[in-house]
Protein backbone atom coordinates (compact mmCIF):
# COMPACT_ATOMS: atom_id res chain seq x y z
CA UNK A 1 0.00 0.00 0.00
CA UNK A 2 1.25 3.46 -0.77
CA UNK A 3 1.35 6.18 1.88
CA UNK A 4 0.53 3.64 4.59
CA UNK A 5 2.54 0.48 4.91
CA UNK A 6 0.37 -1.40 7.37
CA UNK A 7 -1.93 -3.97 5.86
CA UNK A 8 -4.61 -4.22 8.51
CA UNK A 9 -6.35 -7.41 9.51
CA UNK A 10 -9.52 -6.07 7.90
CA UNK A 11 -7.70 -5.49 4.62
CA UNK A 12 -6.26 -8.99 4.72
CA UNK A 13 -9.70 -10.51 5.36
CA UNK A 14 -11.17 -8.47 2.48
CA UNK A 15 -8.47 -9.88 0.19
CA UNK A 16 -9.43 -13.40 1.24
CA UNK A 17 -13.10 -12.61 0.60
CA UNK A 18 -12.17 -11.28 -2.83
CA UNK A 19 -10.25 -14.43 -3.70
CA UNK A 20 -13.17 -16.59 -2.57
CA UNK A 21 -15.63 -14.54 -4.65
CA UNK A 22 -13.36 -14.81 -7.67
CA UNK A 23 -13.25 -18.60 -7.24
CA UNK A 24 -17.05 -18.75 -6.99
CA UNK A 25 -17.38 -16.69 -10.15
CA UNK A 26 -14.96 -18.93 -12.00
CA UNK A 27 -16.87 -22.00 -10.78
CA UNK A 28 -20.10 -20.42 -12.03
CA UNK A 29 -18.43 -19.92 -15.42
CA UNK A 30 -18.99 -16.16 -15.41
CA UNK A 31 -16.75 -13.35 -16.55
CA UNK A 32 -16.72 -10.07 -14.61
CA UNK A 33 -18.83 -8.56 -17.39
CA UNK A 34 -21.39 -11.37 -17.14
CA UNK A 35 -21.60 -11.10 -13.36
CA UNK A 36 -22.05 -7.32 -13.64
CA UNK A 37 -24.85 -7.97 -16.12
CA UNK A 38 -26.60 -10.34 -13.69
CA UNK A 39 -26.26 -7.72 -10.94
CA UNK A 40 -27.60 -4.95 -13.21
CA UNK A 41 -24.40 -2.93 -12.86
CA UNK A 42 -23.48 -0.51 -15.62
CA UNK A 43 -19.77 -1.37 -15.42
CA UNK A 44 -17.88 -4.46 -14.35
CA UNK A 45 -15.26 -2.40 -12.55
CA UNK A 46 -16.92 -2.77 -9.14
CA UNK A 47 -16.66 -6.57 -9.42
CA UNK A 48 -12.93 -6.10 -9.84
CA UNK A 49 -12.76 -3.67 -6.90
CA UNK A 50 -14.36 -6.30 -4.65
CA UNK A 51 -12.41 -9.27 -6.01
CA UNK A 52 -9.13 -7.42 -5.62
CA UNK A 53 -9.99 -6.96 -1.96
CA UNK A 54 -10.38 -3.19 -1.85
CA UNK A 55 -14.15 -3.03 -1.61
CA UNK A 56 -16.79 -5.22 -0.07
CA UNK A 57 -20.13 -6.49 -1.29
CA UNK A 58 -22.70 -3.97 -0.02
CA UNK A 59 -25.14 -5.54 2.46
CA UNK A 60 -28.15 -4.77 0.30
CA UNK A 61 -26.54 -6.61 -2.63
CA UNK A 62 -25.41 -9.75 -0.80
CA UNK A 63 -28.49 -11.76 -1.76
CA UNK A 64 -28.19 -10.81 -5.44
CA UNK A 65 -24.48 -11.65 -5.49
CA UNK A 66 -25.14 -14.99 -3.81
CA UNK A 67 -27.84 -15.95 -6.28
CA UNK A 68 -25.80 -14.75 -9.27
CA UNK A 69 -22.93 -16.95 -8.12
CA UNK A 70 -25.21 -19.95 -7.61
CA UNK A 71 -25.01 -19.84 -3.83
CA UNK A 72 -27.68 -20.21 -1.18
CA UNK A 73 -28.02 -16.58 0.04
CA UNK A 74 -27.94 -17.15 3.82
CA UNK A 75 -24.85 -19.38 3.83
CA UNK A 76 -23.23 -17.01 1.32
CA UNK A 77 -23.98 -14.08 3.64
CA UNK A 78 -22.65 -16.00 6.63
CA UNK A 79 -19.38 -16.78 4.86
CA UNK A 80 -19.01 -13.14 3.76
CA UNK A 81 -19.66 -11.97 7.32
CA UNK A 82 -16.82 -14.19 8.52
CA UNK A 83 -14.48 -12.08 6.35
CA UNK A 84 -16.04 -8.66 6.69
CA UNK A 85 -16.93 -8.74 10.40
CA UNK A 86 -15.27 -11.78 12.02
CA UNK A 87 -16.13 -10.68 15.56
CA UNK A 88 -19.85 -10.43 14.81
CA UNK A 89 -19.65 -13.76 12.97
CA UNK A 90 -18.00 -15.33 16.02
CA UNK A 91 -20.67 -13.99 18.38
CA UNK A 92 -23.54 -15.04 16.15
CA UNK A 93 -22.40 -18.43 14.97
CA UNK A 94 -19.50 -19.68 17.06
CA UNK A 95 -20.09 -18.68 20.68
CA UNK A 96 -22.26 -21.23 22.49
CA UNK A 97 -24.58 -20.23 25.35
CA UNK B 1 -29.09 -3.48 -18.21
CA UNK B 2 -26.24 -3.81 -20.70
CA UNK B 3 -22.82 -3.74 -19.15
CA UNK B 4 -20.52 -1.35 -20.98
CA UNK B 5 -17.63 -3.26 -22.53
CA UNK B 6 -14.51 -1.89 -24.10
CA UNK B 7 -13.06 -4.45 -26.48
CA UNK B 8 -10.68 -2.09 -28.28
CA UNK B 9 -7.65 -0.96 -26.34
CA UNK B 10 -5.66 1.91 -27.77
CA UNK B 11 -3.97 3.01 -24.56
CA UNK B 12 -1.43 0.99 -22.59
CA UNK B 13 -2.82 -1.07 -19.71
CA UNK B 14 -0.85 0.61 -16.99
CA UNK B 15 -1.44 4.05 -15.61
CA UNK B 16 0.65 6.72 -17.21
CA UNK B 17 2.69 9.03 -15.05
CA UNK B 18 0.68 12.07 -16.13
CA UNK B 19 -2.56 10.35 -15.15
CA UNK B 20 -1.24 9.30 -11.75
CA UNK B 21 0.16 12.78 -11.10
CA UNK B 22 -3.16 14.42 -11.90
CA UNK B 23 -5.23 11.98 -9.84
CA UNK B 24 -2.93 11.98 -6.83
CA UNK B 25 -2.71 15.77 -6.94
CA UNK B 26 -6.51 15.82 -6.77
CA UNK B 27 -6.46 13.89 -3.51
CA UNK B 28 -3.29 15.47 -2.08
CA UNK B 29 -5.14 17.64 0.44
CA UNK B 30 -7.18 14.69 1.72
CA UNK B 31 -4.03 12.55 1.89
CA UNK B 32 -2.48 15.19 4.15
CA UNK B 33 -5.62 15.35 6.30
CA UNK B 34 -5.90 11.58 6.56
CA UNK B 35 -9.30 11.23 4.88
CA UNK B 36 -7.37 9.26 2.29
CA UNK B 37 -4.85 6.97 3.96
CA UNK B 38 -3.20 5.72 0.81
CA UNK B 39 -3.74 4.30 -2.63
CA UNK B 40 -3.26 1.11 -4.59
CA UNK B 41 -3.40 0.17 -8.21
CA UNK B 42 -4.91 -2.92 -9.75
CA UNK B 43 -6.72 -4.04 -12.84
CA UNK B 44 -9.90 -5.70 -13.98
CA UNK B 45 -10.01 -9.19 -15.44
CA UNK B 46 -9.68 -7.58 -18.89
CA UNK B 47 -6.62 -5.64 -17.83
CA UNK B 48 -8.21 -2.19 -17.44
CA UNK B 49 -6.17 -0.20 -14.91
CA UNK B 50 -7.80 0.79 -11.64
CA UNK B 51 -6.72 3.22 -8.94
CA UNK B 52 -8.14 2.67 -5.48
CA UNK B 53 -8.14 5.53 -2.99
CA UNK B 54 -8.25 4.09 0.50
CA UNK B 55 -10.05 5.44 3.54
CA UNK B 56 -8.72 5.85 7.07
CA UNK B 57 -7.31 3.13 9.34
CA UNK B 58 -8.03 0.55 10.56
CA UNK B 59 -10.09 -0.64 7.57
CA UNK B 60 -8.25 1.11 4.71
CA UNK B 61 -11.28 0.37 2.58
CA UNK B 62 -11.66 1.74 -0.93
CA UNK B 63 -13.59 5.02 -0.83
CA UNK B 64 -13.10 5.93 -4.48
CA UNK B 65 -12.09 3.88 -7.48
CA UNK B 66 -10.97 5.27 -10.82
CA UNK B 67 -10.95 2.85 -13.74
CA UNK B 68 -9.84 3.56 -17.26
CA UNK B 69 -11.91 1.67 -19.81
CA UNK B 70 -10.61 2.39 -23.27
CA UNK B 71 -10.56 6.17 -23.38
CA UNK B 72 -13.18 6.67 -20.70
CA UNK B 73 -12.47 7.15 -17.01
CA UNK B 74 -15.07 5.81 -14.61
CA UNK B 75 -15.22 7.09 -11.04
CA UNK B 76 -17.05 4.90 -8.51
CA UNK B 77 -17.41 5.04 -4.77
CA UNK B 78 -16.74 2.13 -2.42
CA UNK B 79 -20.31 0.90 -2.85
CA UNK B 80 -20.02 0.62 -6.61
CA UNK B 81 -22.08 3.72 -7.37
CA UNK B 82 -20.90 5.38 -10.56
CA UNK B 83 -20.11 9.02 -9.70
CA UNK B 84 -18.98 10.12 -13.13
CA UNK B 85 -17.68 9.04 -16.52
CA UNK B 86 -15.30 11.30 -18.40
CA UNK B 87 -12.78 11.17 -21.18
CA UNK B 88 -11.02 14.30 -19.94
CA UNK B 89 -8.50 13.81 -17.15
CA UNK B 90 -8.92 17.38 -15.89
CA UNK B 91 -12.67 17.00 -15.41
CA UNK B 92 -12.14 13.65 -13.74
CA UNK B 93 -9.64 15.14 -11.28
CA UNK B 94 -12.17 17.84 -10.38
CA UNK B 95 -14.77 15.14 -9.73
CA UNK B 96 -12.30 13.21 -7.55
CA UNK B 97 -11.63 16.37 -5.53
CA UNK B 98 -15.35 17.03 -5.18
CA UNK B 99 -16.17 13.44 -4.24
CA UNK B 100 -13.44 13.37 -1.60
CA UNK B 101 -14.77 16.55 0.00
CA UNK B 102 -18.18 14.88 0.11
CA UNK B 103 -16.66 11.71 1.56
CA UNK B 104 -14.95 13.71 4.26
CA UNK B 105 -18.24 15.38 5.16
CA UNK B 106 -19.95 12.00 5.45
CA UNK B 107 -17.14 10.64 7.65
CA UNK B 108 -17.49 13.68 9.95
CA UNK B 109 -21.29 13.25 10.00
CA UNK B 110 -20.95 9.56 10.90
CA UNK B 111 -18.42 10.35 13.67
CA UNK B 112 -20.76 13.02 15.05
CA UNK B 113 -23.66 10.55 15.10
CA UNK B 114 -21.55 8.00 17.00
CA UNK B 115 -20.41 10.67 19.46
CA UNK B 116 -24.00 11.83 20.07
CA UNK B 117 -25.16 8.24 20.60
CA UNK B 118 -22.37 7.64 23.16
CA UNK B 119 -23.14 10.96 24.88
CA UNK B 120 -26.85 10.10 25.11
CA UNK B 121 -26.11 6.65 26.55
CA UNK B 122 -23.74 8.14 29.12
CA UNK B 123 -26.25 10.80 30.09
CA UNK B 124 -28.97 8.17 30.50
CA UNK B 125 -26.72 6.20 32.84
CA UNK B 126 -25.39 9.20 34.74
CA UNK B 127 -28.70 11.03 35.23
CA UNK B 128 -29.96 8.88 38.11
CA UNK B 129 -26.56 9.07 39.84
CA UNK B 130 -26.22 12.82 39.41
CA UNK B 131 -29.94 13.51 39.94
CA UNK B 132 -30.06 11.98 43.44
CA UNK B 133 -27.85 14.53 45.28
CA UNK B 134 -29.61 17.39 43.49
CA UNK B 135 -32.98 16.03 44.57
CA UNK B 136 -31.71 15.57 48.14
CA UNK B 137 -30.36 19.10 48.20
CA UNK B 138 -33.65 20.54 47.01
CA UNK B 139 -35.40 18.78 49.93
CA UNK B 140 -32.81 19.81 52.49
CA UNK B 141 -32.32 23.40 51.38
CA UNK B 142 -35.51 24.88 52.97
CA UNK B 143 -34.69 23.11 56.24
CA UNK B 144 -31.12 24.39 56.17
CA UNK B 145 -32.41 27.91 55.51
CA UNK B 146 -34.78 27.58 58.45
CA UNK B 147 -31.88 26.65 60.71
CA UNK B 148 -29.81 29.68 59.75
Amino acid sequence: MHATKTASKAAQARKEAGTWLKELRARAGLSQVELAEKLALKYYTFISQVENGFGRVPTEQIEAWGRALGQEPSSFARRLLSYYDPELHRLLFEVKE
Amino acid sequence: MNVVQFPGRELPHDWQRSEMNALLAACGEQLDKGTVSGWEIGETESGDPQLYLLGPAPDHECILCVSRLGRVYVLEDGQGRVLCEHDALGSLSDQVRHALRHTKASIVARATMVWLAIKETLEERMDPVLGEPVELLSHMAPQLVALV
